[in-house]
């Protein structure tokens, strides 16, 4: 499944995998709380902190390049942000402070996502309290994300084998118009859906 | 404008989250009151939807490339608690499966892109199809209406930069506003291509006629507004106050006021448009938002008459009431 | 002979006006397998969708259609819903929750049954699909042959006594086929399949209803319909090729 970039590796068998989802959570949230929160002068919280995801991650198998093109893909973001913070006094300080919190939290985010299915993370929300409704969403809402990233696939290449020209105005009138057959595509979608959850005693 | 962790401290991330907390909680209480059951799947849906429209890159200028935000989008074609659910479930993923924006800054996005952005897309919308009727007007209002909400969003971002001590007002505000001005031109577009594409294949989508709303269901109208009234006094009009300086040196270094230049043969140098923290940055952005709304107003002008042949179209500022209309 | 589905002059139009059923009747006896053909656009899988309450819309007063002696109405829709169960022809449309496990027990826990039978349900179900052991699996991690079997599965673990299926062999590998018409054939309730795979039909259903534009234009036993070349051509559709074989015509 070409697709499947966005979750290859949460199923694997390490002993990090293995662990309850809610203790996953749990060190999730307090790690990433207490990277934002002890103040910058406390390095050697940053290195242990660092030296701790780093063990975490060889232990869970994920393989780094994985790993390293996820957290990429993300620092361009932070780091446009951060640099702005430079103009200021003491900015310096700020930027690397941001920036290395900022960096922790990804990994950790990045090593939870991929080492606990989504329905684990979506039960432990339910039992937290989470509104039923709010669950049910977020439910669909993952497991038609390949769907519709599959169609959106199908229907760009279907349009590719009849363009071309590579002209500006034609790329966002291609681009616009497959999101609007991926939007009509899916509200029909979803009347199909309702009428499978009906048709199983939905209410 | 996914902000990441560690850009936000505990005030501005802990308010922002609370915000957030009652904008999405009335928001689902909303939907599972008075939302038919077979709007749920709809909703996933659109979220999904969302979701991947985000991931998709449309080319801005040689290299660069925006993204779709959505929020307009959603808030049109579904009503705007909708639209709240959608935009604030595709952030809980992306945060929770994708880094796309932190955990502890969720609060921030999820006000800034699933509140701000969906309401004052929505609010918009409504008062300009309120002077601009017919197909060409829902398009001219849905293209002003996203620009808009786009900016707003990342006015609010900057917002909460600044209130953290992260980044200063007059760096955050202008650089913040200054792009989403420019990646709200392709939001505008793209909004305005999708509604008329939609409208053109399957016109029954859009929701042109709301039945009145109970006081009731109106509440959580109210509730929403008021958490934007909130977050402008929080993070927006503290800086307000910087304005009348501002306004003084453009003023002044316009020539508006009197004064004789040092030598009459070498003009004026505009030092106070170089340093940033100076007030006439921010004022500057302010300027040209209100230049670029304007131009986005032309612009959606231009393009909503491409989009609808003359012929279907009711002219802005008719009289006619058609039944039933947004 | 106990009536399990009995539709008396069932009419329905679209909202936007075009008429897909024009008056059908017909009676399908318990445990009996009738093969459902046509041409496309022909009105098959709405008619399916009139047999569990799906559509119309809103159910009439008098309904059309009544299933082991009961009239689909209003109120009698939810309970009919786990008589009848229905499978669509677009397994992502069906497949909507995250794990298997879970799908397969949507149904039964809809209907309200208790932890224990639940699971006893759901491992029944995936037993008879041959998918034991794939509990844990998430769908996009499926293949389509998969998929399919999940969503029967979904709709087994309600245990119905009627299973209408809109184009069970549609985009299935010959192995994939292969299996779904054992699995089919293993299955006593009622059935009543759409579909254009005629050689199943051949295979499956000793009776076939032929619609086509809304409208019964055959309904009679599947070897002597299906074989009849002239009707087929002219509604649209093709001897199948094992009866060639037995019928040289």
């Amino acid at each position: 499944m070409r697709h499947d970039f966005l979750d290859r590796y949460s199923r694997l068998g390490s002993p990090i995998h293995r662990l309850p989802t809610a203790l996953k959570l749990l060190a999730t949230f307090s790690l990433i709380l207490a990277t934002v929160a002890v103040p910058f002068s406390s390095l050697w919280f940053f290195v242990v902190a660092a030296g701790l995801l780093l063990i975490v991650a060889a232990v869970s198998a994920i393989p780094w390049l994985f790993i390293f093109k996820r957290l990429l893909l993300l620092e361009p973001l932070a780091l446009g942000i951060a640099v702005m913070a430079l103009f200021q006094p003491n900015g310096t300080t700020i930027f690397l402070s941001i920036v290395t919190r900022s960096t922790l939290c990804l990994f950790t985010v990045i090593l939870l996502s991929n080492t606990t299915p989504f329905e684990n993370l979506l039960r432990a929300l339910g039992r937290v309290g989470a509104p039923r409704i709010l669950v049910t969403i977020l439910a669909l809402m993952y497991r038609y994300l390949f769907v519709l990233i599959d169609e959106g696939e199908r229907i760009t290449r279907a349009r590719m084998s009849r363009t071309f020209s590579t002209n500006r105005v034609r790329r966002w009138q291609a681009l616009a118009s497959l999101i609007g057959q991926l939007f009509v595509r899916s509200t029909e979608r979803a009347e199909r859906i309702y009428a499978a959850m009906t048709a199983r005693g939905w209410k | 404008m996914h902000i990441p962790d560690g850009f936000l401290d505990a005030k501005t991330a802990g308010a922002t989250a609370a915000l957030s907390f009652i904008g999405l909680g009335s928001s689902l209480r909303h939907a599972s009151r008075y939302l038919p059951a077979r709007k749920i799947p709809l909703i996933g849906l659109a979220a999904a939807f969302v979701f991947v429209a985000q991931m998709l890159n449309f080319p801005v200028a040689s290299g660069t490339s925006g993204h779709l935000l959505g929020a307009t989008l959603a808030a049109v074609m579904l009503g705007p608690a909708a639209a709240v659910i959608v935009m604030s479930t595709v952030l809980i993923v992306q945060a929770l499966l994708f880094a796309d924006g932190g955990i502890v800054s969720l609060g921030a996005n999820v006000f800034n892109m699933a509140v701000v952005g969906p309401l004052s897309g929505y609010g918009l919308y409504r008062l300009m199809r309120v002077v601009f009727r017919g197909e060409y007007g829902r398009l001219v209002a849905v293209g002003v209406a996203s620009w808009f909400s786009t900016v707003a969003a990342a006015i609010f971002c900057a917002g909460e930069l600044a209130w953290s001590g992260t980044v200063a007002w007059d760096a955050a505000f202008p650089a913040m506003a200054a792009v989403h001005m420019a990646t709200g031109l392709g939001e505008a577009s793209i909004t305005m291509l999708v509604i008329a594409s939609i409208a053109r294949t399957r016109p029954e989508l859009l929701n042109d006629s709301i039945p009145p709303a109970t006081v009731r269901e109106r509440s959580t109208g109210f509730v929403l507004v008021a958490l934007l009234v909130i977050g402008v006094l929080l993070l927006v009009a503290p800086h307000a106050s910087d304005l009348p300086d501002g306004l003084e040196k453009v003023a002044s270094t316009l020539g508006f006021e009197q004064r004789a230049p040092a030598n009459p043969n070498i003009p004026a140098p505009l030092e106070d448009y170089k340093l940033p923290g100076a007030g006439s940055a921010s004022t500057a952005t302010i300027v040209a938002g209100l230049i670029g709304a304007i131009a986005v107003l032309a612009l959606s002008l231009l393009l909503a008459r491409v989009l609808v042949p003359r012929s279907r179209t009711i002219p802005p500022f008719s009289p006619a009431q058609r039944e039933g209309e947004v | 002979m106990t009536v399990a589905i009995s539709v008396q002059n069932l009419k329905f139009r679209y909202p936007d006006g075009k008429e897909a059923l024009r008056g059908i009747s017909f009676e399908i006896a318990d445990k009996e397998c009738v093969g459902l053909v046509g041409p496309n656009g022909s009105g098959k899988s709405t008619l399916l969708l009139h047999l569990n309450g799906l559509l119309p819309e809103s159910l009439p007063k008098s309904p059309d259609v009544m299933i082991y002696g009961r009239a689909l109405g209003r109120e009698t829709a939810t309970e009919i819903r786990r008589d009848v169960g229905l499978l669509f022809q677009d397994p992502d449309d069906q497949l909507f929750c995250p794990t298997v496990y879970e799908d397969v027990a949507f149904g039964p826990q809809q209907f309200g049954l208790s932890e224990q039978k639940l699971k006893v349900a759901v491992m029944k179900a995936l037993e008879v699909t041959a998918l034991a052991g794939h509990e844990h699996r998430s769908p996009h991690h499926l293949s389509s042959g998969e998929k399919r079997r999940v969503c029967l599965a979904g709709v087994l673990a309600c245990e119905p006594r009627v299973l209408a299926l809109d184009e069970p062999t549609s985009n299935l590998d010959p192995r994939g086929k292969r299996n779904l018409i054992q699995t089919l054939k293993s299955i006593p309730s009622t059935k009543i399949i759409a579909t254009h795979d005629l050689e199943m039909v051949v295979e499956l259903c000793s009776r076939t209803i032929i619609l086509d534009q809304g409208t019964i234009v055959a309904d009679g036993p599947t070897h002597s319909l299906l074989g009849d070349e002239q009707l087929m051509l002219s509604h649209g559709l093709e001897k199948p090729h094992i009866l060639r074989h037995l019928h040289p015509h």
